[in-house]
């Protein structure tokens, strides 16, 4: 790949994908930025990929998070540059060409007839300031209300900080390679490997934690499955690689909310994991 | 000053196509921002998912390309191909760099984007969906798990080869020819 020679297909798809070391990347960027025929067919990558994407097994967000991002949105309203409005033309019939108009020399019957709108204008100004004054207190009433929401939702703030600080302890815990992790068993038993899985089928949520695990070649992964109570399918419920000391975690895998399981159960899987179990399970328990 | 934005004898902002809903977004119409998460929060946050393989940080994802859309609609322009395409990718793209830890590069997303699918019709979009899996369902199950771990797990062809013990050249033939079988099918 140079700047004068195509890139070849191959390397367009690691390019599309972001598998090129920095160097690479920078290299092919600017061969593509120069090149009509790559990018056309870096676009038809990019197209490739994108119908890849929808192969996806489809998961609906959580449904605060509609909420959430719309109340995002509305926090950062647009602000359109307002339109320009051509200033009205004041009234000047009646009064002449104002830069001849010099009150010291007019007579009083030099002084034209005060129509209806001359009587009127002067008190336009009065209408006005009223009107601002009135809009000036409105305004002040929204600030003060506005000030009172806003310390309201400081304080919610700072409480869900104080849960998201617990909670991230609770699971940097769980998850730190560092941390101790005792098993406790009857003396003198030999370490066997073990799984604990804590799962809450209502919410879909499941921590799992494994000891004495094993090692496995780079290429195996370890697979936790679900195992419906309706009779289902086995359900992948995460991979795990254990650390050196045999320890591993999954912590909250996708799983579909409202699913009961009847037990959970490990499989040896290729490194990614596979869709349905390759027999045998090696750990079970209900 | 604030402006809000309500367009009248006009039909639901459901119903209009992606290009009406960027333009309605550019002019600060909420309700039209509500539309496009609803056409696309579903393959943007199921892909984040897939990739992350952790709920909270996929909806962090969704919101980050959402709020993005809203911040500057012109990021994405009509000649750039498919909003729903281009967001699939985004959220891949995103979620590979939330997974390395790495700062969003705002290249990612000036991409252009071939597509032949009007993927704001949930008929199409879902007929799409059945085709690609079911042409992917068909290939081989080596170039299947090879295109998975790259796309999805965001694995370099140097780990896959590591990881599975092919040549590196037999990972790039297996990722390209995945994506020729694919193309092929929706071509023919």
């Amino acid at each position: 790949m140079n700047s004068t020679r195509h890139i070849e297909r191959d390397d367009l798809v690691l390019f599309a994908m972001q598998l090129f070391s920095p160097e690479e990347a920078a290299s092919a960027a600017s061969h593509i930025e120069d090149c009509p025929e790559c990018r056309r067919e870096l676009a038809e990558v990019q197209g490739d990929l994108a119908v890849y994407a929808y192969t996806v097994d489809l998961q609906s967000p959580p449904a605060e998070s509609r909420e959430r991002l719309l109340k995002q949105v509305a926090l950062e309203k647009k602000t359109l540059p307002p339109e320009i409005e051509p200033e009205p033309e004041l009234p000047n019939r009646g009064f002449g060409s104002r830069s001849s108009f010099t009150p010291s020399s007019l007579t009083e019957d030099d002084l034209p007839r005060r129509s209806f709108g001359s009587k009127v204008f002067p008190w336009v100004g009065w209408a006005l300031a009223a009107g601002l004054a009135v809009t000036s207190g409105n305004l002040y009433l929204q600030r003060e209300s506005l000030r009172g929401s806003t310390a309201e939702q400081n304080t919610q703030i700072a409480q869900l900080s104080t849960d998201a600080e617990t909670a991230q302890q609770v699971m940097d815990t769980m998850t730190d390679t560092t941390a101790m992790r005792v098993t406790l068993t009857m003396a003198q038993a030999p370490p066997v490997p073990q799984g604990r899985a804590i799962y809450v089928a209502e919410k879909g949520t499941l921590i799992f934690q494994a000891n004495n695990m094993a090692p496995l070649e780079s290429a195996k992964v370890y697979e936790l499955w679900l195992i419906p109570a309706n009779g289902g399918n086995p359900m992948p419920a995460g991979v795990f690689h254990p650390d050196e000391h045999g320890n591993a975690s999954i912590i909250m895998p996708p799983i579909p909310k409202g699913i009961e399981a009847k037990a959970f159960g490990v499989t040896i899987e290729n490194a990614g994991g596979s869709s349905t179990p390759t027999l045998p399970i090696i750990m079970v328990g209900a | 000053m604030y402006r809000e934005t309500r367009i009248v004898n006009t039909p639901p902002s459901s119903t209009l196509d992606d290009a009406a809903l960027l333009g309605l977004v550019r002019k600060g119409d909420e309700p039209a921002m509500a539309s496009l998460f609803d056409r696309y929060s579903k393959i943007v946050y199921s892909v984040a998912l897939r990739v992350l393989r952790d709920p909270a940080a996929a909806e962090d994802v969704l919101q980050e390309i959402f709020m993005q859309i809203w911040r500057n609609p012109d990021g994405f322009v009509a000649t750039r191909g498919s909003l729903g395409g281009w967001l699939a990718v985004v959220s891949r793209n995103r979620s590979i760099d939330a997974l390395r830890r790495k700062r969003p590069a705002d290249s990612i997303d000036e991409m252009e984007l071939a597509s032949k699918y009007n993927l704001a019709e949930e008929a199409e979009r879902n007929h799409m969906m059945e085709k690609a899996r079911g042409v992917i369902g068909q290939l081989p199950a080596e170039q299947r798990k090879t295109l998975e771990m790259a796309f999805f797990d965001g694995l370099t062809h140097s780990e896959i080869a590591e990881m599975t013990g092919d040549p590196l050249g037999t990972v790039k033939t297996r990722i390209r020819s995945a994506l020729t079988t694919l193309r092929k099918a929706f071509t023919a």
